[in-house]
């Protein structure tokens, strides 16, 4: 009886040992821990606003400061990873005139200009990155507030129950070495670029954040098969490292809508 | 009563060659031609009241002297905190100007109000920052 007592605890201490050996691929059952690059760390704020430049004069020295206005613009290079982009999203024909009515009002219209949350993706790339073994949060600064997000990584699904938001509902996983944000369960308010793009519901976004050298690339694409005819995946952006820690964005208050006298654009992102 | 004071003003406005640099150096939050009116640069100096270092615009508050020496109330805004941030200035470097004479520079809104968009000012040490969009350090 004692035998058998012993077989099978041994068998209950052995098995799961055996399998997790296997499972890491490790003879010896230490186990291997799974790899995948690290991005955490402060990027680039990626402001994009004219003028480019300071200039300084202090008895008679003048100095010039230019603003690094990389992280907002799409870069038409070639990106090691990056998959092929277009510049503007394909609406279907019977929502073309109402992007061009938004577009054409967008001063008006846009909430993004009256301080209103940008949403994703048009928020762009996050101002931090900080990886944890289940989850990684994005960090951001805009001119609505400093939001955050969180990525949880352990493979759980969407939240069933969540309300929909502006940031929407991100479930993450690693694709080799390409780190990819499923982002869906929007409000319909927002919209994902300056040009009237709007959206439905069903809008979903994926975002792919990788390193190239010591930069980070970011990368998404909107899917909406009620207003697109197709996804539109985005020009990726490089960002580049930072130190320069996160401030707190100041409270924003947009007073300059009733001074409008024609409908141009506020060319913000 | 130190603000009324050192208060002094005087307004200005230049024409020529000069607009073309300022229309293209005030492009921020919004399109410049919807509110002010690029043709005109306006020069203002008075004494700085207020600094509101707030998104999408800062912005500064003046008393300067104007048409048969009565007292106009300007109000200018600018590009963003973030913006200044990156340029490695903050809302303490106008601050130290409070109550003291500073020269902006900038255009004018177009319904005639004491209302600008701020490209340019002088503080009362001699310090002028500008916001450009080329590289001239001339």
């Amino acid at each position: 009886m004692r035998k058998v007592l012993f077989g099978v605890l041994g068998c209950a201490i052995l098995v799961p040992a055996i399998a997790l050996a296997q499972q890491t691929g490790s003879a010896s059952g230490k186990r291997a821990v799974q790899t995948h690059p690290d991005l955490s760390g402060i990027w680039t704020y990626a402001i994009d606003r004219a003028p480019s430049a300071l200039k300084k004069e202090v008895n008679g020295t003048v100095t010039i400061r230019t603003v690094d206005q990389s992280a907002r613009h799409g870069d038409a290079t070639s990106i090691r990873g990056a998959r092929p982009s277009t510049p503007k999203p394909s609406y279907k024909p019977d929502y073309q005139a109402k992007v061009k009515q938004m577009s054409d009002h967008e001063s008006k219209l846009d909430p993004v200009f009256y301080c209103g949350k940008p949403g994703v993706p048009r928020i762009g790339p996050p101002r931090k990155i900080v990886q944890l073994p289940s989850e990684t949060i994005l960090f951001y600064e805009d001119i609505s507030g400093d939001p955050y997000r969180i990525i949880p990584t352990d493979g759980r699904p969407h939240r069933a129950n969540a309300n929909p938001s502006h940031y929407g509902d991100s479930v993450g996983k690693w694709e080799g070495d390409v780190f990819v944000v499923d982002a869906r369960n929007f409000v319909d308010d927002t919209w994902f670029g300056e040009d009237g793009y709007f959206h439905s519901p069903d809008m979903r976004v994926i975002e792919r954040l990788w390193k190239e050298g010591d930069n980070l690339v970011w990368q998404a694409t909107v899917e909406d098969p009620i207003v697109l005819t197709a996804p539109w995946t985005m020009p990726p952006r490089l960002i580049k490292p930072s130190t320069e820690l996160l401030e707190e964005s100041p409270k924003c208050v947009e007073t300059d809508g009733p001074k409008l006298l024609n409908d141009d654009h506020h060319g913000q992102r | 009563m130190r603000a009324l004071t050192a208060l002094r003003g005087t307004i200005t406005v230049a024409a020529g060659a000069v607009l073309l640099l300022s229309a293209v150096a005030v492009w921020a939050h919004h399109s410049p031609s919807a509110i002010f009116d690029m043709a005109k640069r306006i020069s203002v100096t008075g004494t700085l009241t207020k600094i509101d270092w707030i998104n999408p615009h800062i912005v500064i508050a003046m008393e300067a002297k104007g048409d048969g020496g009565k007292i106009d109330h300007w109000t200018f805004e600018s590009n963003p905190p973030s913006w200044y941030r990156s340029v490695g200035l903050a809302r303490a470097d106008f601050a130290k100007a409070m109550g003291q004479t500073v020269t902006v520079e900038g255009v004018r809104a177009k319904d005639g109000t004491f209302y600008g968009y701020m490209q340019k000012i002088k503080l009362p040490d001699g310090t002028s920052l500008e916001l450009v969009n080329t590289v001239d350090p001339k």
